[in-house]
């Protein structure tokens, strides 16, 4: 059942995922570009880690994207359906609803495969100077991390009704409306940021995705 | 402070008088003149009492809190001025030890004022503003950040590139050193990391050169990326363009060009191995291993060499000082991933709820 599961989600999603592969695998072989040149500058190892932390704001983008972009492959064509091909097989609806899952999971591997592997071509490719490591294995699997996180988020949200994406950004355009409110009254309430701190910093479900992503450090 | 200064001037403007012009002037003469300062002088008393009244006044009196030797002088507030005291004392006589002491005769002035009203802020002359309601390790972090001590020399100011003064984040301020040191856009700062001790003496620009250039900056790329990338605006429009040549000669690939050039910025300007924050931790590092007298020591001789000075500070070689400093900042590298230990499983925790999440969707449900 998993194999047919996983060939029609990799029917729908099969370009999401190419496209998303040869993008995390030309990321850090990109990173790197320069660190290898035959005229490297003195400045090479502060320039190095300056063009890697700029390159690196893209490993989260690429992650929250193609989490997304999964998980909404995933569910695509059975809202086109009304659920009606899914209610009529004989499972129950949560195991149904896991072979999704992972189905959509199994396919995100290739983008966190290509990342791993180029993140390792390009540090053994490049100059690294004194003092500068690479960290290809661990960016890896923040990004794999950061991707499943991403895909969870999001196929929960495409998994609900129309009904629950309405709760929730009610409760969002809620949160903003108590904001705006408190700053017109001179209210020092700061909604904003206690909910930024919970949900952006550590353990907060976000949090894997803040942070510097350096392929290339200390 | 007014009377102080009045009276000192009424002195030297009667002593700037006297030498010369006294043997022609008759003893009636110097009488009324005098009389005429020391009617001055009250008039200046008079109206700097007054002065001094109006602003004890509206200040409503002024409080000292003393803490060791640290004094502030303050306006009555709810402000935690004592705790924050308290907590910087100890930070600051650890520094300054025995010299600590000066701060007796120097106090800090702060002012703090409601942060909730629009009413006019008291005054007192000289005085930092701070809101009452500012937290006790804020206002312990200004007291260490402006401990009002007597300025070192020039020679020591100069070298280091500010005021001796505590370092507030002791372990950042290493672990910023440990980058520069592997980043630094100089060969002695990278020789140094690797462990060639007398480049870590050229980095921290210990040594006395001729030539600094040539020192700090010994490769030909390293001053041609130098001239091109921190001073070529510099170069192309300083002496009305007469300098554009070299800068073009430089560019192309002229050592002696890039060279020359560097040598013609003026004293001070030439970009050192390190910046401040090397330094710093240098001296705070012989400063410690000297005990209470270390910063005495440091002061007392002037004249001679910065190398010395730490040493002599330090009670140790500054080879001693220079090889514990670079341990330190060895020691002190930061933590490349800002991911925790415990990090993946807290992801793998969130999206285990968001699967959930997605098998409890009311779309699934029967009614």
């Amino acid at each position: 059942m998993f194999h047919v599961v996983l060939y029609s989600q990799w029917k729908w999603s099969r370009l999401i995922i190419a496209l998303g592969s040869v993008a995390a695998f030309a990321l850090p072989l990109v990173s790197v570009q320069g660190a290898a040149r035959p005229d490297t500058s003195p400045l090479q190892a502060a320039e190095l880690l300056q063009s890697v932390q700029s390159w690196g704001t893209l490993y989260p983008v690429l992650a929250a994207a193609l989490g997304l972009l999964v998980a909404i492959a995933t569910w695509a064509p059975d809202h086109r359906g009304r659920h009606v091909h899914a209610l009529s097989l004989p499972l129950p609806r949560w195991r149904y609803v896991l072979l999704r899952f992972g189905g959509g999971a199994t396919l995100l591997a290739a983008p966190v495969i290509a990342v791993a592997a180029s993140a390792l071509l390009a540090t053994w490719s490049a100059t690294i100077p004194a003092g500068l490591q690479g960290y290809p294995v661990a960016l890896a699997i923040r990004f794999a991390l950061a991707v499943l996180v991403a895909y969870a988020v999001f196929f929960a949200v495409s998994a609900g009704t129309a009904r629950t994406a309405g709760i929730i950004l009610g409760l969002i355009g809620g949160v903003i409306l108590v904001q705006i409110v408190a700053g017109v009254a001179n209210i020092d309430l700061d909604l904003f940021g206690k909910v930024q701190v919970a949900v952006l910093n550590w353990p907060g479900p976000l949090a894997i995705f803040t942070g510097r992503w350096m392929l290339i450090d200390v | 402070m007014l009377k102080h200064t009045t009276c000192l001037c009424l002195l030297t403007v009667m002593m700037a008088m006297t030498p010369g012009r006294l043997a022609s002037q008759s003893v009636e003469r110097l009488q009324v003149r005098a009389d005429s300062l020391l009617r001055e002088w009250r008039r200046a008393n008079a109206l700097a009492d007054m002065v001094d009244s109006l602003n004890h006044a509206r200040a409503g009196g002024t409080d000292t809190i003393s803490v060791g030797a640290l004094r502030i002088v303050t306006i009555p507030s709810p402000a935690r001025l004592r705790e924050a005291a308290a907590r910087a004392w100890p930070v600051i006589d650890s520094l300054y030890g025995s010299e600590a002491r000066q701060l007796e005769q120097r106090p800090y002035l702060i002012a703090p004022y409601d942060p909730d009203t629009t009413s006019p802020k008291p005054t007192l002359r000289g005085a930092t503003q701070v809101p009452w309601d500012k937290d006790v390790a804020s206002l312990a972090m200004m007291l260490l950040m402006n401990v009002p001590i007597g300025r070192p020399d020039s020679a020591l100011q100069n070298w280091l590139g500010g005021p001796v003064a505590p370092i507030v984040h002791p372990v950042q301020a290493r672990a910023a050193v440990y980058v520069q040191l592997v980043t630094a856009p100089s060969q002695p700062a990278r020789n140094c990391f690797l462990g060639v001790m007398n480049d870590c003496r050229t980095a921290l620009t210990l040594g006395q050169s001729p030539d600094p250039v040539d020192q700090w900056h010994p490769s030909a790329a390293e001053r041609r990326a130098l001239v091109s990338r921190s001073f070529a605006e510099y170069f192309s429009y300083s002496d009305h363009g007469a300098r554009k040549p070299a800068l073009q000669s430089c560019r192309a690939g002229s050592d002696s060009a890039c060279t020359e050039l560097l040598r013609s910025l003026p004293a001070g300007v030439l970009p050192r191995p390190l910046t401040y924050d090397a330094r710093a931790a240098l001296v705070h590092v012989a400063l410690r291993l000297g005990g209470r007298e270390a910063y005495h020591r440091l002061v007392a001789t002037p004249g001679t060499p910065i190398a010395d000075r730490l040493a002599a500070a330090a009670g140790v070689s500054v080879d001693s000082v220079v090889a514990l400093w670079r341990s330190e900042i060895l020691t002190a590298r930061p933590a490349p991933v800002t991911v925790p230990p415990w990090g993946p499983w807290a992801a793998l925790g969130w999206t285990a709820v968001f699967a959930v999440c997605a098998l409890r969707s009311s779309r699934w449900r029967v009614s």
